[in-house]
């Protein structure tokens, strides 16, 4: 089902810094976000899945303002609904009362309920378990959780995995007869990404992954010799696929790219991408700048899907790193 | 062309939109994507200024020996720009004026920004710090980064700014190494070492960290180069 994201309200008194905020956030001018806004509710998103909808409307929130993540009506719909009904929650008064409320009620939500805080400069994962569920979650990234969940730690993700120096364990946390909290820090300071996957598959860099629900299957799949030694990251990149929620991390802040036709990223940059797309590592330009632009071999993606690219590579920074080094005749 | 930042200000990125027929020069290696129909070029100076002297200049300079010049020749296109280090960006219209960046600030240019490397002579060599900064002049936008924030200082009179710490300053300003104590003995043991002393009017912009500094914090940690 396709999801709609509407703005009904202010969540705050300062209504001119709400609009500020918007207009950044969609690269609109102050006075475009004014007119958008003038008249509420008004539909900013159609066609969202329902997890992207929920974060459109905690990222509406967090500038200042209420809003309602409601299904579309499908047109092939079988209900006898009523064909352009205003929707009701559309109506509600944008009331700056505890606008969560207004969000799609908690059942609805697939997956496990999240916040995500620090981001995009260090973002930090809590996950409300329900009881009895579990989390997959990469080794070591665990910094809190409630005394009550319980860890197994289990071979996970793969050969693959440990050729390329990730742990080759995954802990899996659970939440035994009562719900519990768990705080995950990935490793590197940086923005996490989510997916809810759906029967869908996505590609992440080594190094990417953060945690998932258990129904979610993660493997290591071998890009081939020429993809893994021209690309400079791994030979191997980690398959997500199945059902649940995925978070994955990056170095730096984090950009979603929706590709169409073709898109180049330089190899290290690269996070995540879902499985429509392909991909081919080729040098970037000629062979001039193959050798002497600082880039050396990219990442060509053509097709359909999405990537998520990192602002920043840990690589780039060792590099800088290495003017500091002493000499070892000083020692 | 026109100029996005996102992730401010921790972890920016520039975002460069080139309209059809547009192109910009970056520094080597500062490329995070870009559209797949864009032309890449590497040279070593601006298309059709300058030569390998220049070049080697900008080596000196601390800069990359190399540019990469991005043209959408069919259709618009986008560059997307970061740096090794975390920090913040900012742009900078040059109208027939010039701007004096420190080496390593530098990030991208359009067209019709001209790059050179400037001698400032000898009296930078004490510094430890670069001996040459970019001058950037002509007309057109240019991009710097910084290590750090990057705050703006007006200058009507006299500043001192740390030589670490300076990003870019407009040529309007006048500048000179001095002391930062009382002795010199008092300054390098202050850890200050020298400063830059500006003078006249215009603006300086300064970032809010020393990427020497943070390089010699790591340095214990790092293995000796054999």
């Amino acid at each position: 089902m396709s999801f709609k994201v509407s703005v009904t309200g202010y969540a705050q008194a300062d209504q001119v810094a709400a609009r500020a905020a918007f207009a950044t956030a969609f690269k609109i001018t102050p006075e475009k976000a004014a007119e958008l806004l003038t008249v509420l509710p008004r539909t900013i998103k159609v066609d969202l899945d329902q997890a992207t909808a929920q974060r459109y409307c905690d990222a509406l929130l967090k500038m200042g303002l209420t809003s309602a993540a409601e299904p579309m009506q499908a047109a092939a719909a079988p209900s006898p609904v009523p064909p352009a009904a205003p929707a009701p929650v559309a109506q509600a008064s944008p009331a700056p009362v505890m606008p969560a409320a207004v969000v799609a009620p908690e059942a609805e939500q697939p997956g496990f309920k999240f916040t995500i805080e620090g981001a995009p400069d260090f973002a930090f994962l809590t996950v409300k378990l329900p009881a009895n569920h579990t989390i997959k979650v990469e080794a070591s990234a665990m910094a809190t959780m409630d005394t009550h969940i319980r860890m197994k730690t289990k071979l996970g993700g793969g050969l693959g995995r440990f050729i390329t120096g990730e742990s080759i364990f995954i802990n899996e946390f659970s939440a035994e007869k009562v719900p519990g909290e768990i705080g995950i820090a990935p490793g590197a300071p940086g923005d996490l990404g989510h997916v809810y996957l759906n029967g869908d598959v996505i590609y992440l860099q080594n190094g990417a992954f953060v945690a998932c629900d258990p129904d979610v299957t993660i493997e290591s799949k071998w890009q081939g010799f020429k993809k893994g030694f021209f690309s400079g990251e791994s030979f191997f990149l980690i398959r997500a696929s199945g059902t649940g929620d995925l978070w994955f991390n990056t170095y730096g802040g984090m950009i979603a790219k929706d590709v169409d036709g073709e898109y180049v990223v330089d190899t290290g940059n690269i996070v995540a991408f879902t499985e429509g797309l392909n991909y081919s590592v080729e040098k970037f330009g000629g062979y001039k700048s193959l050798f002497f632009s600082g880039e050396g071999f990219v990442c060509r993606f053509r097709g359909k899907g999405r990537v998520w690219i990192q602002t920043r590579t840990s690589g780039a920074l060792l590099t800088w790193a290495q003017q500091f080094r002493k000499a070892k005749s000083a020692d | 062309m026109q100029v996005e930042f996102i992730h401010r200000p921790g972890n920016t990125a520039a975002t460069l939109l080139l309209a059809a027929g547009e192109s910009c020069t970056t520094e080597s290696g500062a490329m995070i994507a870009m559209s797949g129909q864009l032309d890449i070029e590497t040279t070593t100076h601006k298309r059709g200024k300058g030569g390998l002297l220049k070049a080697a200049k900008r080596l000196f300079g601390g800069e990359s020996f190399f540019l990469n010049h991005f043209t959408a020749r069919s259709g618009p296109g986008e560059v997307l720009l970061g740096t090794a280090l975390a920090g913040d960006m900012m742009d900078y219209t040059l109208d027939g004026d010039a701007l004096l960046v420190q080496a390593g600030s530098f990030v991208a240019c359009e067209q019709g920004v001209e790059i050179d490397t400037t001698w400032q002579g000898f009296k930078n060599l004490l510094s430890g710090e670069s001996l040459f900064w970019l001058k950037l002049s002509g007309r057109g936008k240019v991009v710097l980064s910084s290590f750090g924030a990057i705050y703006p200082i007006e200058v009507d009179g006299e500043h001192i700014v740390d030589t670490g710490h300076i990003v870019a300053f407009q040529e309007t300003l006048e500048f000179s190494l001095t002391k930062a104590g009382k002795s010199w003995l008092h300054s390098m043991l202050g850890g200050e070492g020298l400063v830059c002393k500006f003078k006249g009017r215009g603006t300086v912009w300064c970032q809010s960290h020393n990427p020497g500094s943070f390089g010699m914090s790591l340095r214990p940690t790092l293995k000796p180069r054999k």
